[in-house]
């Protein structure tokens, strides 16, 4: 017997690559804002494109306005809010990302 | 009078008041002895004649004036009645020698009430005659003039004969005429009130004897008692387990608009309203029908809401305004709890049943996902447009969710445009965003087959389309278009997910049993699975030969070429199930959280009351119950056996 499909409507939901491999059902949440990442941050109202993550060298992730916002801050001394180091975006290797 | 009793006619009572007169000119006394003797003897006389006149002298007198009524020319009037009562000079009435024979004997005055009651008799029957389910058009004021035209004349011979002009006899008239037309008022709003609840049910066909209701109520006070009986109708006819929600709704929506018809102020509404408004509360699908009837149910075509009215923001509770220069005073008979309300829109008053529209926007939510995702051609303006016009009414904030929602929905259509560009698939799918739509329910399995390979394809395309984010499938969802080749036919059908794994498993081998599938599959549910599989056994595809196997059916078997779906034509067999989570759902899964919380309190502090369990979940993130709501739930819980009850006293059971 052959099985043909013509047509599939399939469901699927968007996650961020945040370069782990677990599909852990909860998801992490972005550290300034304690909003999921697939969530929004505070000043948004679109989740996904028009709020993405920002990835640090420091391998912190956070939404990015959440971030620019900090930065701008006095008190940041432009450090990572997580560990205090240097805050340097990294540059994404977007193919390197195994799946 | 013996004879009256034997026989009752009223030419027997005639001819009884014919005789007692006789005797009283007989016996009367000369004119020449003065008013006072004429007046004694008049006094002694009556008093014999009353003082042995038996009680079934009151029924014939009665009867004798009823029929009167049908003796309005001389033409219809019989014999006996002229012969009896001859009345001088011309008269356009052949009674007024009657009359005139009741004044001399006294008996108008004696029996006043008892001339009334025969015309109020004569206006109730005349009124339930002709006006009983009679709703399309107003009754009353033919009513009025029936009485004007019908009972005023005949009530000239008693009360206004002696008037020479007709101004004279109006105010004669005056008292007993006002006493009529409130009495025809009375009626007239008994017989309303007892039919309110059917004329509600026909609004607004119905809306003229509406109008009239509300003329009677203003001349008599009968709102008390129509709250009673719309009350009692309502509880007997309405409120039951019989009725179904939405008809319910309907019929509360019509009673809003009828009564605010009659009583524009709407006190009545407000008593009326309060036992439903309670009523509805209690039942489970109420903000469901609602919603469904907000967003406009395309299978039933009369929604809740009036196309006509204008969309207007939800209104809350208003405060007394101190400055409203046309501020009026609550009418009298307005309850404590009365709060004016200014007339607003149905919508809102129907959402006001709940205290809170966060239960209205996650039903809502709910329902649109379940739309949604049922959507296959990629169309949802009408789902767009629903929610435009909600946001007008609850608010941009409040539907942003929604919002999100929709925004992946063109979204997906966007990016699968694209991939399908880069790369032909034949799957279209949705990509939602996850936190936005309702919690959706989640049995993931792994498709099988080219199934996997089209998935993986896809998902390639979509990371390189955009490079931050990958998907993740859910493959329960959704449905599959299939064409199946067989030897001797090809199949088409249009299944759930896990019909289309099945079926592509027993494409590689012919026969399995069913813990072999679900082994295969992974986490899904036996009766889900079984279901999956009666699915092609339906369809003629799969057969089950010994309980718990399956074998494919290469060739068709006679025998299910009778099966309905032994055609070409593709059968759909989405399940009905929906596949987003229900609200109730979603609380239950809220409370089995918590109750690893009141487990582990319980555990640690050994027994403790409601109110400290109550106090202690406070601090728990998302914990919106009342104390009434858990009460229940450790009510619940006792049943079960896990918890145990002593002195208000709760503690885990060994």
């Amino acid at each position: 017997m052959k099985v043909t499909i013509k047509n599939w409507h399939a469901i699927a939901q968007w996650r961020w690559d945040i370069g782990t491999n677990e599909t852990d059902e909860e998801g992490d949440v972005c550290g300034i804002c304690r909003v999921p990442y697939e969530g929004c941050c505070p000043s948004c109202k679109m989740p996904g494109d028009d709020c993405p993550l920002i990835w640090g060298e420091c391998s912190h992730v956070f939404h990015m306005h959440c971030l620019l916002k900090w930065i701008g801050t006095a008190a940041s001394k432009q450090q990572c809010p997580m560990d205090r180091r240097p805050w340097v975006t990294a540059e994404r290797k977007i193919n390197n990302n195994p799946r | 009078m013996s004879r009256y009793m034997t026989e009752p006619e009223p030419e027997h009572i005639a001819t009884l008041i014919h005789v007692l007169v006789r005797w009283h000119r007989a016996w009367a006394p000369i004119q020449e002895m003065g008013p006072t003797v004429m007046g004694t003897f008049t006094i002694t006389y009556q008093t014999h004649v009353f003082s042995i006149l038996p009680p079934e002298f009151s029924k014939g007198f009665k009867e004798l004036i009823a029929y009167t009524f049908q003796v309005t020319s001389p033409d219809t009037c019989p014999d006996w009645l002229t012969k009896l009562f001859p009345c001088q000079g011309k008269s356009p009435r052949p009674d007024l020698g009657l009359w005139m024979t009741f004044d001399e004997l006294g008996l108008t005055e004696r029996y006043e009430s008892l001339i009334l009651s025969v015309c109020y008799e004569r206006i109730e029957t005349h009124i339930t005659e002709t006006c009983s389910k009679v709703w399309d058009q107003q009754m009353l004021q033919p009513m009025r003039s029936w009485m004007s035209d019908v009972i005023i004349p005949w009530l000239i011979t008693p009360y206004a004969r002696e008037a020479r002009t007709a101004d004279e006899a109006a105010i004669l008239m005056r008292s007993v005429g006002s006493r009529l037309d409130y009495h025809v008022c009375k009626t007239f709003a008994d017989l309303r009130t007892n039919e309110l609840f059917d004329i509600i049910i026909d609004f607004p066909d119905s809306k003229p004897a509406l109008e009239d209701l509300k003329d009677c109520l203003q001349r008599v006070d009968q709102r008390s008692h129509l709250v009673q009986s719309l009350r009692k109708s309502n509880r007997r006819r309405l409120l039951h387990p019989g009725a179904d929600t939405k008809l319910i709704l309907t019929q509360y929506v019509s009673i809003i608009r009828c009564l605010r018809i009659v009583d524009p102020q709407g006190v009545l509404l407000f008593k009326v309203a309060d036992p439903i408004r309670r009523y509805l509360r209690d039942r489970p699908d109420t903000i469901r029908c609602i919603v469904a009837s907000l967003v406009g149910d395309g299978e039933s075509g009369d929604s809740l809401v009036d196309e006509n009215e204008p969309i207007q923001p939800l209104q809350q509770a208003q405060f007394d305004d101190y400055t409203d220069h046309k501020w009026e005073p609550e009418p009298i008979d307005a309850g404590p709890e009365f709060r004016t309300n200014k007339p607003s829109d149905i919508i809102s008053t129907l959402i006001s049943i709940y205290d809170s529209q966060e239960l209205f926007v996650k039903e809502l939510q709910v329902l649109l996902a379940q739309r949604l995702l049922a959507i296959k051609d990629g169309n949802f303006d009408r789902e767009r447009r629903n929610i435009e016009i909600l946001k007008i009414r609850f608010g941009e904030a409040a539907l942003q969710v929604c919002e999100v929602m929709l925004k992946d929905m063109t979204d997906s259509k966007r990016t699968d445009q694209h991939i399908q560009a880069q790369k032909r698939s034949d799957m279209h799918p949705t990509v939602i965003s996850r936190h936005f739509w309702p919690p959706l329910q989640t049995n993931t399995f792994v498709m099988p087959g080219q199934f996997r390979q089209i998935q993986e394809d896809y998902a390639r395309e979509f990371s390189l389309f955009k490079p931050d984010k990958k998907l993740v499938w859910m493959s329960h969802l959704g449905s599959i278009n299939l064409e199946l080749e067989l030897d001797d036919r090809t199949v088409g059908a249009e299944v759930p997910p896990l019909e289309a794994a099945f079926i592509e498993l027993t494409s590689r081998v012919d026969e399995w049993t069913v813990a072999e599938l679900i082994a295969k599959i992974g986490s899904i549910e036996r009766p889900a699975a079984l279901k999956a599989l009666t699915t092609w056994v339906e369809l003629g595809v799969l057969k089950e030969d010994t309980p718990d196997r399956y074998r494919l059916l290469k060739v068709a078997e006679a025998a299910n070429s009778n099966s309905k779906a032994s055609g070409k034509q593709p059968t759909a067999a989405v399940d009905e199930l929906p596949p987003v989570q229900t609200v109730q759902q979603q609380q239950a899964e809220q409370m089995r959280v918590f109750w690893k919380f009141i487990e582990g309190m319980l555990k640690n502090l050994g027994q403790l009351p409601l109110d400290r369990i109550q106090q202690m979940l406070k601090f728990a993130p998302d914990y919106n119950r009342n104390i009434d709501q858990l009460a229940a739930f450790m009510e619940a819980a006792r049943r079960e056996g896990l918890v145990a009850v002593n002195n208000g006293m709760w503690k885990l059971q060994k």
